[in-house]
C-alpha cells in the first residue's frame, strides 16, 4: 500500500474533534501567575512615569512590570529586543507593561489602575507623507540604529541595472524611509515607447491581521539553573530560542522552547509575546502565562502591512508584458524588525517574463503597529496592482486576458526582478489549465451586473535547511522525529513519507514532535518551506533507517541486501513473499537488554538549495449591486501548480483556506486607524473577517509538476494560495461594471464611488 | 469589577451528563467556569465580543456561545461541551464526518462547529448548503475557506446525524 498522493484524514484529527487537544492556554502549571498586558493609549508620546501602586493594592496581584524590570542584556532596534516599551510609545497598542496576578481577573483589574503618564509626540499615520522631507520622525529614539537593523533582514538590491537612473527614487526622502531599494534591467523608457501599449495606475490596499483564531499565547517556566523553558505557540521554536536568549543574555541551552499545538498562524507567531512571558517569569521567579484576548492581538499584533503601489507596464501584441516601471511604499509600522518592502520590488513582476523593469520601493516607519508575517507577504499587494493593470493592458491591445498572461508566462531561465534566473516553474502550465476552466468559460453569458475576473501569482518558497531522524521501535513501528511545527497538516504528510519509504503500515508510523533540547535542526514553519526541506529530511530519515534494517536482516536472513524488500511492515526476499519476517522480530534483537547488534536509527539531513515556486491562478464569479457597491462571491476556483500532492484531501483544504483569505484581502479585511492611530478595526465587532455565509465553495484544480527538490516531487504550496484572490476579484468587478477600484479592501462605499466616478 | 473577592455564588449544573455544584464569583462567564474550574479546555476563546464561536457549547440541547452567559444564569440547565459529544476516546458522527471529509485543520474552531453542525442538524436534518452557511455564519474558521465544513455536515446529514 502508498500513502503518498491518497486523501488520508489528519492524524491529529481524533484529538481536535474530541477537545482533547492540549493548546499553551490549556496547560496550567503549579504557581502559574496569570498576565494581562497595560498596551499604550496613545501612537506616539514619551513616557513619562508609570503609576503602579493602585494596581499592586489589587487582591491578587503579584507584580507590575516595565521595561526596566525585565533582566534584558541586549538593546537593538528590533521589536523582540524592546518587548516593553522604552521611554517611547510608538504605536497605539504597544505593550508597556506587564500586569502578573494569580487569576486571570485579578490580573485584568490590575490593568486597569495602571496610570501610564505621558507626553505627546507628533502621530506619524500617512503612508504618503510619511516619506516627505520634512514629515516628523516617527521614532525619535534610535535603538543601535532602527533602520539600519532593519534594513539588514531586508531582501536586498543587487540590481543589474544600477547604473541606471531610477526617477521615482531620485527624489529627496525623510528619516522614515528605508531604502530605496531598487531592481532594474534594460531601457525601461525606450522599452514602454516602443509597445502598442502602455497603462498605469496607483493603487492602495490596507493593514490587514492575520486572525488565527487562537490568539497568541505563551507560558515560560523558570528553571533553578537560571534558564527558562517557554511553552509556546510559536511557528519555530529554534527561532524563539535564538532571539530569546540573545535578549536575556542566556546561552542557547539555557532556553528550551516546547512549540505547542498551533491555533492557526499564517505567519503571525513569531516571538511576540514571548520575549515578555520569559522576562516576567525571570523577574519574579515564578510561571508566567500570558494568552492575549482578541481586542490586545489586534492592538498589539504585527499584522500585514499596508502599500501604495505606482505601477506602470507596457506590452506588444506580437511579445506580451514588455516593460514595467513600479514604486511602491510600504508602511513597516514603527519597528524595523522585519518588512517586505524589499521583496515587493521582487515580486512585483509576478510569474511573468519582462524584457525591461525599473523597481523601486521604500519602507516607511509610522506609528501604526509593526510588520508582521501574513501568508505570501506582499503577495496580495503586489497582486492587485499589477494583475488589474494586466487586465487593462489586454484591453488596450484587443487580446484576451488569459492569452496575454500565457504569452508572458515566466519560464525557467528568464530573470527575476532580482537579476537571479527563475528556476524550474510552470505558470504557462497553470495558465493554460485556467484557459480550459469551465468558470472562465461561463465569462461571455452572465447576467447583468456580474462578472468573472481572473489573476495570477507566484510564491517562490523558503529554502530552509533541516534534520530528522527515524527510530525504530521493538515492536517494528517507526517513530520519526522533528522540531518542526505542524501548523498545517504537514505530520500526516511525514507520516505518509515515512510510511511509504520504510515499508511500514501507516498505523504503524509515529511522528513525534521534540522540542529544542532534543530535536534535530528544524526550522520555522513558514515561507511554504516545511514539507518542501523537512519531509525530505524524513524521507532521507526513514531510509537510513530502512538500509540498517535490511543490512542486518541480510546476516540474519543469509540473503543478499539488494534481494530483500520491506513491504507492509515485513522484511522479505523479492519475490518470496512467504518467506518474510516482521520488522519487530528484528528490531526486538537490537534493543534488549543484550543485543547482537546496535539500535536502528536513521538520520536525515537537506538543505533544498534551489526554490520550486508554485503559481496559482484563481477565477473569481461576483455580483455587483449596482445601487449599493456590494460585491457578492458567487463562485470561485483555484487552479495551482503543487509540484506533487502528497495528500491531495490536505492540499485541497490549504487551496481552499487561501483563496477565502483571499477573499477576504479582496472584499472585507482592513485595519483603520483614526487621524490620532487610534485603531478603529480593534474587534471583531468592526474588522470583518470572511464568514460561512459570506463565500461560496471553493472549486480546487491542481496540477502537479514535480519539483526536482521536494520530497516526490512536491512544492510549497500555502502561500502561493492566497496570492491572486485581490486581483481575480478586481478584475471580477470591472468585468461586472467596467469600473476599476484601485483601493483595498473593495467595500461597498468604495466600489459605488468607482460605479459613480465612472 | 470590584465584586472581586466578594460573596460567591454556589451553582448546579449538568456537564456532559454529570451534576456539578460550583462556587463562583458572580462575575463567572460559563466559558471559564467550564474551562478553569471543571478543566474542560474543549471549549475555546477565540475573541471578547461574542463574534468567533469558538467557545459554542450546547445548553438543554441548542448551541449557546459560552461566553455570553454568566455561569449562574444556566443553574440547573444541562450542558454538553465537545468532551461530552461521545464516550471515550470515540467519535460521534457529526465528528467522524469532520474527520473523513475535512472540516478541520488547526482544530481551534472545530469544537464550537461541531457542536453547531450538531444543533443545525437536531433542528434541520437535512439541510442545503445555503441553511448550512447561514446555521455556521456565526462560527469563525480561519483555515479551511468553510468548504470541507460544508461538506462535513453534508455528510454528517447523511449519516443520519440528525435522525
Amino acid at each position: 500500500m502508498t500513502y503518498v498522493g491518497t486523501d488520508l484524514p489528519r492524524i491529529d484529527a481524533d484529538d481536535k474533534l474530541r477537545g482533547a487537544t492540549r493548546y499553551v492556554g490549556d496547560l496550567k502549571p503549579h504557581g502559574l501567575l496569570h498576565a494581562r498586558l497595560v498596551l499604550a493609549m496613545e501612537a506616539h508620546a514619551t513616557i513619562d512615569r508609570v503609576l503602579k501602586d493602585d494596581a499592586l493594592a489589587v487582591p491578587g496581584v503579584v507584580a507590575v512590570l516595565t521595561a526596566e524590570d525585565l533582566p534584558t542584556a541586549f538593546e537593538g532596534p528590533m521589536r523582540q529586543f524592546e518587548p516593553l516599551a522604552r521611554g517611547e510609545i510608538v504605536f497605539a497598542g504597544q505593550p508597556v507593561a506587564i500586569v502578573l496576578a494569580e487569576t486571570e481577573a485579578a490580573a485584568e483589574d490590575g490593568v486597569e489602575a495602571v496610570v501610564v503618564e505621558t507626553t505627546a509626540l507628533p502621530v506619524v499615520l500617512d503612508l504618503e507623507a510619511a516619506i516627505e522631507p520634512g514629515s516628523p520622525a516617527a521614532r525619535v529614539r534610535q535603538v543601535g540604529g532602527v533602520m539600519e537593523g532593519g534594513a539588514a533582514m531586508h531582501v536586498e538590491a543587487g540590481s543589474d541595472g544600477g547604473d541606471e537612473a531610477v526617477p521615482a527614487a531620485a527624489g529627496p526622502v525623510s528619516a522614515n524611509a528605508v531604502g530605496p531599494h531598487q531592481q532594474g534591467q534594460g531601457d525601461v523608457a525606450a522599452a514602454l515607447a516602443g509597445c502598442d501599449a502602455v497603462v498605469r495606475g496607483t493603487f492602495r490596499t490596507s493593514w490587514v491581521s492575520q486572525i488565527y483564531m487562537e490568539p497568541q499565547g505563551a507560558l515560560a517556566i523558570p528553571e533553578v539553573n537560571g534558564g527558562v523553558t517557554i511553552h509556546s505557540a510559536t511557528q519555530g521554536a529554534f527561532y524563539v530560542r535564538g532571539m530569546v536568549s540573545k535578549l536575556y543574555g542566556l546561552e542557547v541551552d539555557k532556553v528550551r522552547v516546547v512549540a505547542e499545538p498551533l491555533g492557526g498562524a499564517f505567519g503571525g507567531k513569531f516571538n511576540l509575546i514571548d520575549p515578555i512571558v520569559t522576562g516576567a517569569a525571570l523577574a519574579v521567579g515564578r510561571p508566567v502565562r500570558l494568552q492575549l484576548t482578541r481586542s490586545e492581538d489586534f492592538a498589539a499584533g504585527m499584522p500585514a502591512s499596508a502599500c501604495v503601489l505606482e505601477l506602470e507596464l507596457g506590452g506588444t501584441r506580437a511579445e506580451g508584458l514588455v516593460a514595467l516601471r513600479s514604486r511602491i511604499l510600504l508602511d513597516q509600522g514603527a519597528f524595523g524588525d522585519w518588512a517586505v518592502d524589499g521583496g515587493v520590488a521582487v515580486m512585483i513582476g509576478g510569474p511573468y517574463g519582462w524584457q525591461a523593469w525599473e523597481s523601486t520601493s521604500f519602507g516607511v516607519v509610522t506609528n501604526r503597529f509593526n510588520t508582521g508575517a501574513y501568508r505570501g507577504p506582499g503577495g496580495p499587494q503586489v497582486v492587485f496592482a499589477l494583475e488589474q493593470l494586466v487586465d487593462e493592458l489586454a484591453q488596450e491591445l484587443g487580446v484576451d486576458p488569459l492569452e496575454l498572461r500565457r504569452q508572458s508566462a515566466a519560464a525557467e531561465g528568464d530573470t527575476v526582478f532580482d537579476g537571479t534566473p527563475w528556476p524550474a516553474v510552470a505558470a504557462r502550465e497553470v495558465i493554460e489549465r485556467t484557459q480550459l476552466h469551465p468558470l472562465w468559460a461561463k465569462r461571455g453569458s452572465l447576467p447583468a451586473n456580474e462578472g468573472i475576473g481572473v489573476a495570477a501569482g507566484v510564491w517562490m518558497g523558503a529554502r530552509f535547511p533541516s534534520a530528522a531522524t527515524c527510530r525504530v521501535d521493538q515492536d517494528g513501528g517507526i517513530t520519526v522525529v522533528t522540531g518542526a511545527v505542524d501548523m498545517s497538516g504537514t505530520n500526516t504528510s511525514f507520516a505518509a513519507i515515512a510510511a511509504d519509504t520504510f515499508g511500514v503500515p501507516l498505523s504503524q508510523v509515529r511522528v513525534s514532535y521534540a522540542d529544542t533540547a532534543t530535536a534535530p535542526h528544524s526550522p520555522p514553519s513558514g515561507g511554504s518551506g516545511v514539507t518542501y526541506s523537512v519531509g525530505q529530511s524524513i524521507r532521507l530519515a526513514a531510509q537510513d533507517a530502512k538500509d540498517q534494517l535490511l543490512d542486518f536482516a541480510s546476516g540474519q536472513m543469509d540473503v543478499a541486501v539488494t534481494d530483500l524488500e520491506v513491504v507492509d511492515g515485513m522484511v522479505r526476499p523479492v519475490g518470496s513473499p512467504d518467506r518474510g519476517l516482521s520488522v519487530g522480530h528484528f528490531a526486538a534483537q537490537v534493543t534488549g537488554f543484550v543485543a547482537v547488534a546496535p539500535p536502528l536509527e536513521g538520520r536525515g539531513r537537506f538543505a533544498p538549495g534551489n526554490p520550486s515556486p508554485s503559481v496559482a491562478c484563481h477565477i473569481a464569479h461576483v455580483r455587483v449591486d449596482p445601487d449599493t457597491g456590494e460585491v457578492t462571491t458567487l463562485d470561485y476556483a483555484v487552479i495551482q501548480d503543487v509540484g506533487k500532492a502528497l495528500n491531495p484531501a490536505l492540499v485541497r483544504g490549504q487551496l481552499q483556506g487561501g483563496a477565502v483569505q483571499s477573499i477576504g484581502w479582496a472584499l472585507y479585511e482592513e485595519l483603520q486607524h483614526d487621524e490620532n492611530g487610534q485603531l478603529l478595526s480593534g474587534s471583531f465587532m468592526q474588522y470583518a473577517v470572511p464568514r460561512a455565509d459570506l463565500v461560496p465553495n471553493v472549486q480546487i484544480d491542481f496540477i502537479e509538476v514535480p519539483s526536482a527538490v521536494g520530497p516526490f516531487g512536491a512544492k510549497g504550496i500555502a502561500e502561493a494560495a492566497v496570492m491572486a484572490g485581490t486581483g481575480a476579484i478586481a478584475n471580477a468587478v470591472a468585468a461586472a461594471t467596467g469600473a476599476r477600484v484601485r483601493e483595498l479592501p473593495m467595500t461597498a462605499p468604495r466600489v459605488w464611488r468607482a460605479l459613480n466616478a465612472k | 469589577m470590584s465584586e472581586q473577592g466578594t460573596a460567591r455564588h454556589r451553582v448546579t449544573v449538568t456537564v456532559n451528563g454529570v451534576e456539578r455544584t460550583l462556587d463562583l464569583e458572580p462575575r463567572t462567564l460559563l466559558v471559564h467556569a467550564l474551562r478553569n474550574e471543571l478543566s474542560l479546555t474543549g471549549t475555546k476563546i477565540g475573541c471578547d465580543t461574542s463574534q468567533c464561536g469558538a467557545c459554542t457549547v450546547l445548553v438543554d440541547g441548542r448551541s449557546l456561545k459560552s461566553c455570553t452567559v454568566l455561569a449562574v444564569q444556566v443553574a440547573g440547565r444541562s450542558i454538553t461541551t465537545i468532551e461530552g459529544l461521545a464516550p471515550g476516546s470515540t467519535l460521534g458522527v457529526v465528528q467522524e464526518a469532520f474527520k473523513q471529509h475535512h472540516g478541520l485543520q488547526c482544530g481551534y474552531c472545530t469544537p464550537g462547529m461541531v457542536l453547531a453542525t450538531v444543533d443545525l442538524l437536531g433542528h434541520t436534518p437535512d439541510p442545503d448548503e445555503a441553511a448550512i452557511r447561514h446555521a455556521l455564519a456565526g462560527n469563525v474558521c480561519r483555515c479551511t475557506g468553510y468548504t470541507g465544513i460544508v461538506d462535513s455536515v453534508r455528510a454528517a446529514a447523511a449519516a443520519g446525524a440528525g435522525q
